[in-house]
């Protein structure tokens, strides 16, 4: 039965919805020692001394810097291709220097969370308070670095009818997933294993990470990555802290629990965005855009994370947008400031490409008085495989038609009176997704079900639900003879992980070629058994049938258009958006429900990037938003409609003709909702977050 | 996020807190802000005077057409008090702009007055409807004006010893409307600027703001201009005029002209 392009409904919502899960908190080992860590209250400073308080009922061990020197390293960083990426990965805690507000200095361990953050409130930490650098550009401290020039940049420039230059600048963003992090740890001496359950995106980097820190070999690690309630790019990387818990229960032989709370999250896990760019584009009379050139300056914080750096490259390369540009320069430097390092949050580098591309794209229009959509349709890569000045292969896609249906969809309007003014903008992306290599096994169980596990887990996306869907359609079963299995790394086979969106073009692929190779191996049995033997019939005969695939394959590109409608009050400059068209090109679609929750999801983010998120710090380098009372989310009451659409454009690099649709809606919002909120204020352009008396003092200047 | 240790009185009736209260001590009502505050440690009282098991401080009743809240009344019971709906409409209209249903549902009447939070919807509707407060003592009991009860930020004239007992709301000026309009970044968060207005034409007007300074500000030039007949565009441009940041004086001015609006319609 034809089950790819079913709108099958997530069939791993009842048991959540009915709370029959198991997220890292809800395991609660017997004798196990909670952790509380003592952060830094300092954005920057040198620390002279740690002083742990005197001994106390129930509190079993102060642990600082020194007690572990030696037994950790710092975390790993990871490079990319023709980076220069400083070796500054983050200490499990700090040792003579703190560099952001909330860096773990020292843990504590003890009966009970609440005993254990009394005793860390005791911890006397000797800090010599340092001026702190809170800008990239201010900042004399590159951590990484990456430059590439294409074709006749200078040339281009020199020819050019029309040069147009814009600034852009993205906040510093916070991910927020419902689920903060976790992690526990056990060690086993007799056996020598340590057994890490942890709140995260895949176990394969926590256990890379895990073996790397700890110097062990991952044969003597075993990740369990239980339930996770949602990541958004803020779990993919191994935290110093899930080391520190592996550490201690190492050192004390007894089990250790961290459940990290709302305020840790806030101030410790990694952000998102936090880049601002200068960008010029050499267009010829016709508005052919020649030559584009891009410097971007990246606010990494005080560390790097293992893939703090990643982001500022995906942005660099994607800088040629959607169009056929034959000449780039660009640069990215990633600064190091004293802030908590950022790393890969939805998107991870795509709304910031979509967003500074967009936007001069947007000025260019207004700059040459030409129509935003008609400079956009005559710059249109419109022939696949296309190879980027800059290096990528987009593989396939059709970003004029996408285009036409945002218009289509979105009707835009443009006005004003006394009370509002209304207008409507586009923003266009292309995205990498996939890429690297995904793994599944699957196996014929003795009653005559399908068992699949899976290298590519999921939190929140709905694996369980699409993968069954391949499975089921491949192996000619029905959906409920198929169980997946996930996120333990004695089980699953070794893989690389869930973000990137890459997981039904990359996990899928691998589900798909791990049950048609078992299907193979069950229609030979089948043959030689003859007469029609049921695949119970067939598990009895050759019993642990199992076949397994490695599906490896260059990037995907999706693609999209985004068209929004705003309105902006006069008297208030309260910003409405009153409609989103969100045109997504993700090749197949597997499932239409689940890709349209994803856009859903990502358009919702997308819009709180807009409306109220920013990550900000005072002049001392404290964050002024680590509550709720500080950082604000969208609630549905916000949610303008939703126009959702696909164009279908397969991908000739993976048997589904998948690509990703996870990270879309996060990527088109922000440039179609700014091009909409400049259409509407006459061409007068402010950053995000989009706040009243930003909008309300733009106005007056537009009105001046 | 756990609080630091405390200890912990739950008395059950009002004679047997009062002799609990004092410098060290913190009276726990709905705990929809003092929780959190615990929590975050910003909060770390001695001891704990839990008010919840005190039924004598639950009712909503009318005597003698003046209101008397009792202060563990929770939110939820005066957002669906049918008679506060008809007598006085501008506490419903107030109530439901209070954080979400969760937080209204525990949340009390005297915890959002005595935590006296600057962007707290309650406080602001009571001055304009010129409630008076009843603080309970060893000594005995006194009224406190809503207009001399706030005086800053998470500040009131509430001695340590002093327990809010009783909100009181005086009858209804014939003939009177009312309006609410606030402003929130997202629904359900903290208020940022809002109004509350009271409107008998020629008779009586009330109009206090929200997000205008450290507490309720009664906006007294804008009443006296619609007193004397000024439109309500006129009228809320007075009402702020003492707001220095610009964009927050317009926020204020468009919120107390929708109020006035909502008061006269």
């Amino acid at each position: 039965m034809k089950l790819v392009g079913r709108p099958v409904r997530r069939r791993e919502d009842e048991r959540i919805l009915r709370g029959r899960t198991r997220y890292l908190d809800d395991i609660d080992p017997p004798g196990a020692a909670h952790v509380a860590f003592a952060r830094s209250p300092f954005a920057h400073a040198r620390i002279g001394g740690v002083e742990v308080p005197a001994p106390s009922a129930g509190v079993l061990a102060v642990i600082t810097a020194a007690d572990i020197d030696g037994r950790v390293t710092d975390l790993p960083v990871q490079g990319f291709e023709g980076g220069e990426v400083s070796a500054e990965g983050h200490p499990v805690l700090a040792r003579d220097e703190v560099r952001y507000a909330g860096q773990p200095v020292a843990a504590v361990l003890a009966e009970s969370r609440a005993l254990a953050e009394d005793a860390a409130e005791l911890v006397e930490i000797d800090y010599e308070p340092l001026d702190p650098v809170l800008e990239a550009r201010a900042s004399e401290v590159t951590m990484s670095r990456w430059h590439r020039v294409s074709g006749d940049v200078d040339g281009a420039f020199a020819a050019a009818a029309h040069v147009v230059r814009a600034s852009h600048q993205l906040p510093r963003l916070a991910p927020v997933p419902m689920e903060p992090r976790g992690a526990i740890a056990s060690y086993d001496e007799a056996g020598d294993m340590l057994t890490v359950w942890v709140s995260a995106q895949d176990s394969h980097r926590q256990l890379a990470g895990l073996a790397k820190v700890l110097d062990r070999p991952e044969e003597s690690i075993h990740v369990i990555v239980p339930d996770v309630g949602g990541a958004f790019g803020s779990k993919g990387a191994p935290a110093p802290e899930t080391m520190l818990v592996a550490a201690a229960a190492m050192a004390t032989g007894r089990t250790v629990k961290w459940t990290e709370d709302r305020e840790e999250n806030f101030v410790a896990s990694y952000q998102g965005r936090g880049m601002e760019a200068d960008v010029e584009l050499a267009l010829d009379e016709d508005a052919t855009i020649l030559a584009i050139r891009a410097r971007i300056w990246a606010d990494l914080g005080g560390y790097l994370m293992p893939t703090t750096a990643i982001p500022t490259h995906t942005t660099a390369m994607l800088m040629c947008g959607v169009y056929d540009v034959q000449a780039a320069d660009v640069e990215v430097v990633g600064r190091r400031t004293n802030k908590v390092p950022t790393g890969p949050y939805r998107g991870a580098g795509r709304p910031e490409a979509a967003y500074f591309v967009e936007c001069t794209v947007d000025v260019a229009a207004r700059e040459l008085g030409i129509d935003p959509l008609e400079l956009r349709r005559r710059n249109l890569i419109r022939e696949f495989p296309y190879r980027t000045a800059l290096g990528w292969t987009y593989d396939s896609g059709d970003y004029a038609r996408c285009l036409d249906r945002a218009v289509e969809l979105v009707k835009p309007e443009r006005h004003s009176d006394e009370e509002r003014v209304v207008g409507t903008g586009f923003g266009m992306y292309v995205e990498r997704a996939g890429g690297q290599f995904e793994t599944a096994e699957a196996e014929l169980l003795p009653n005559g079900k399908l068992l699949v596990r899976s290298g590519s887990s999921p939190h929140g996306q709905g694996h369980d639900t699409t993968f069954a869907q391949v499975a089921a359609e491949r192996f000619r079963v029905g959906l409920e003879d198929v169980e997946l299995r996930f996120g333990d790394s004695k089980e699953v086979p070794r893989g690389v992980g869930t973000f990137a969106s890459r997981s039904v073009a990359m996990g899928g692929s691998a589900v798909l070629q791990a049950v048609d190779a078992l299907k193979e191996q069950c229609d030979a049995v089948s043959a030689r058994l003859g007469g029609n033997p049921s695949l119970r019939d067939i598990a009895k005969a050759e019993p642990r049938l199992k076949a397994s695939a490695r599906f490896e394959s260059d990037l995907v590109f999706s693609s999209g258009a985004y068209g929004a409608v705003v309105e902006i009050e006069r008297a208030t400059g309260r910003l409405r958006v009153l409609r989103i068209a969100a045109i997504d090109d993700a090749g197949t679609i597997v499932n239409p429900l689940l890709a349209e929750g994803q856009v859903i999801g990502g358009v919702a983010q997308g819009l709180g990037e807009c409306l109220v998120e920013e990550a900000a710090y005072d002049e001392q380098g404290n964050p002024t938003f680590a509550s709720f009372v500080g950082y604000s989310l969208l609630t549905a009451a916000e949610m303008p409609p939703v126009l959702a659409a696909f164009v279908e454009s397969p991908s000739p690099l993976n048997p589904l003709g998948a690509k990703g649709i996870g990270e879309g809606g996060s990527i088109g919002t922000p440039a179609s909702v700014a091009n909409a909120v400049a259409d509407a204020l006459g061409g007068v352009r402010v950053d995000p977050p989009f706040t009243e008396d930003k909008l309300w003092r733009a106005l007056r200047q537009e009105t001046a | 996020m756990k609080p630091p240790p405390f200890e912990y009185e739950a008395p059950s009736s009002v004679e047997e807190a009062l002799p609990l209260l004092g410098l060290d001590s913190t009276v726990l009502a709905g705990g929809q802000s003092l929780v959190p505050l615990l929590n975050l440690r910003l909060a770390q009282p001695e001891l704990i005077v839990d008010i919840n098991g005190i039924a004598e401080l639950d009712y909503i009743r009318a005597e003698d057409g003046t209101l008397r809240i009792g202060a563990m009344t929770r939110q939820v019971t005066l957002e669906r008090s049918e008679l506060v709906k008809e007598r006085w409409p501008l506490l419903s209209k107030a109530i439901g702009l209070v954080g979400h249903a969760q937080i209204r549902s525990r949340g009390t009447v005297g915890g959002s007055v005595a935590h006296a939070d600057p962007a707290a919807e309650l406080p602001v509707a009571l001055t304009a409807l010129g409630a008076r407060f009843h603080l309970r003592s060893p000594g005995g009991t006194r009224p406190v004006d809503a207009a001399d009860f706030f005086l800053g930020p998470l500040y009131t004239v509430r001695e340590p010893d002093e327990l809010l007992v009783e909100v009181e709301v005086p009858e209804p000026i014939d003939g009177a409307g009312s309006g609410f309009a606030e402003h929130a970044r997202t629904h359900g968060d903290f208020a940022t600027a809002g109004a509350a207005a009271i409107m008998a034409p020629g008779v009586h007007a009330a109009v206090v703001l929200l997000g205008a300074g450290p507490m309720p500000v009664r906006a007294e030039a804008a009443e006296r201009a619609l007193t004397g007949g000024a439109e309500p565009r006129e009228a809320a441009a007075l009402s702020a005029q003492d707001v220095e940041d610009e964009h927050r004086r317009a926020l204020c001015t468009e919120l107390a002209r929708r109020a006035i609006e909502e008061a006269m319609a």
